[in-house]
């Protein structure tokens, strides 16, 4: 197999997966677009380290990386912890589901909010379902580590004033 | 998180509800905050409430989708990264068939080694085969003269991937892109969504097909975008399963009541496997996914 197909077999499947996790850690679209071309070439150059089965935690990985190097270039930008964007992602927004998607705004504003530590595992583990050993592996830190980090950004989560805007009217929800 | 697993006190609980939450607390320990939980309604609150959360992320956080023009620039990319090696510039009809069998070997070896939990490679695997033993035999219908909705699908392909609508309602969840369809046409169109699969859903619009409207999917697939044409079938004739339109792979297959056609620059084995798939999953999902 060359690398080319190598590399459309193993890593491009997981590009959807790339791009929600550079979107939620830069809290941007264009910014994720350029962080995930980045680390494709990137990953193009290490390819040679790729092991089977493990490619999507090996790519997700790549992606952080990039990520977190975009995030320190661009510090003083947005002033460290500034503005959160949350952009609708089609303008042509379909009135039956508008209801549904100011909880769905609350909430990604919730989890855009969290410290970047603390919002990565939540992506990991809730949007890419990552189990305890990949989310170890691509945030670069140990298991005890993922619990405890996920365990606080669920209280984070659950003490947000803006998902509490919105728990009372669902069962067992906020509090 | 004793050993034993026979008493667990709140603290310990706590400490391991999240896991729990997230399946990854073992046997043992598992059975011992069952038991735990079974008689302490602080902690039953306290679980339901991390259950809540999880369901509601998952249910509600976008989950963001690469954006095509994300995909072309990649695409771009690796063609510089590749700029020597052979440009997959459309190819004579043995090397189509060459190639699309290596895919197909490629694909099935890297699912099954991807993923035990797919439980339809193996069918997949078998289909998919199949329709490359009748590529390679010939199969394949070229200019088929009387089969103009596929004309009209390819052209509306175009039309849409060139102009940049491709996408109305963009969204990788069927729940949203259901009724957002069905608010615009006089029938339910499935939207089946795959699970573990490089197609993924990226949304929806509405086309017209044979002088009626019809519910057009958009999956991506690598750097490809596919359509999916999916109507009724009181409304649809029979038509070939492959159908090469203008350089298009054109696939159709029936299935939950509805014609699907899917229209895209990918091998025709792959896409007629693919469509196959979708109108299955349709089927398997729509008596109790509705």
């Amino acid at each position: 197999m060359t690398d080319r197909s190598l590399f459309e077999a193993q890593v491009l499947p997981h590009l959807d997966a790339a791009y929600n996790l550079a979107r939620w850690l830069t809290r941007n679209p264009h910014d994720a677009e350029d962080v995930v071309q980045e680390a494709c070439v990137r990953a193009l150059r290490y390819l040679a380290s790729l092991r089977e089965g493990g490619a999507r935690a090996w790519f997700l990985t790549i992606v952080r990386h990039a990520s977190y190097d975009w995030i320190e270039r661009h510090r003083d930008r947005d002033g460290g912890d500034g503005v959160v964007e949350i952009a609708a992602d089609a303008e042509s927004e379909p009135a039956q589901i508008a209801e549904r998607r100011g909880d769905s705004r609350a909430l990604a504003q919730a989890i855009a909010a969290l410290e970047l530590p603390f919002r990565e595992v939540i992506v990991l583990r809730e949007l890419e379902e990552l189990s305890y050993k990949e989310i170890a592996s691509v945030a670069a830190i140990p298991i005890g580590t993922v619990m405890s980090r996920l365990a606080r950004a669920r209280a984070l989560l659950r003490q947000s004033p803006v998902l509490h805007a919105i728990a009372p009217r669902r069962n067992g929800g906020g509090r | 998180m004793s050993e034993r697993g026979v008493s667990m006190n709140c603290a310990e609980a706590a400490a391991v509800l999240g896991a729990w939450c997230d399946g990854e607390l073992a046997g043992d320990a598992a059975a011992a905050l069952d038991a735990h939980v079974a008689g302490c309604a602080a902690c039953r609150a306290e679980q339901a409430a991390l259950v809540a959360l999880r369901d509601q992320i998952r249910a509600q956080a976008p989950r963001h989708v690469a954006p095509p023009a994300l995909r072309a620039r990649i695409d771009a990319e690796l063609g510089r990264a590749f700029a020597g090696a052979r440009a997959d510039a459309p190819a004579a009809p043995t090397t189509i068939a060459a190639q699309a069998k290596e895919a197909v070997l490629a694909r099935v070896r890297t699912w099954t080694r991807d993923r035990q939990r797919w439980f339809a490679a193996g069918a997949f695997a078998g289909a998919m085969l199949a329709v490359v033993v009748g590529a390679l035999t010939g199969v394949v219908a070229r200019h088929w003269g009387g089969d103009d909705v596929a004309v009209a699908a390819v052209e509306s392909h175009v039309a849409a991937t060139l102009g940049g609508h491709a996408i109305m309602v963009a969204s990788s969840d069927r729940h949203q892109v259901k009724p957002w369809l069905s608010a615009r046409l006089d029938y339910a169109a499935p939207v089946p969504e795959l699970a573990d699969s490089p197609f993924v859903l990226a949304g929806a619009r509405v086309d017209r097909l044979g002088g009626r409207p019809v519910a057009t999917l958009v999956y991506h697939y690598r750097l490809h975008v596919i359509d999916v044409f999916v109507r009724p079938l009181a409304d649809a004739g029979d038509a070939p399963a492959l159908t090469m339109v203008r350089g298009f792979t054109v696939a159709r297959t029936t299935g939950a009541g509805m014609e699907w056609r899917a229209v895209a620059d990918v091998e025709p084995p792959v896409l007629a496997a693919f469509v196959e798939q979708i109108a299955q999953t349709a089927a398997a999902q729509s008596p109790a996914g509705r």
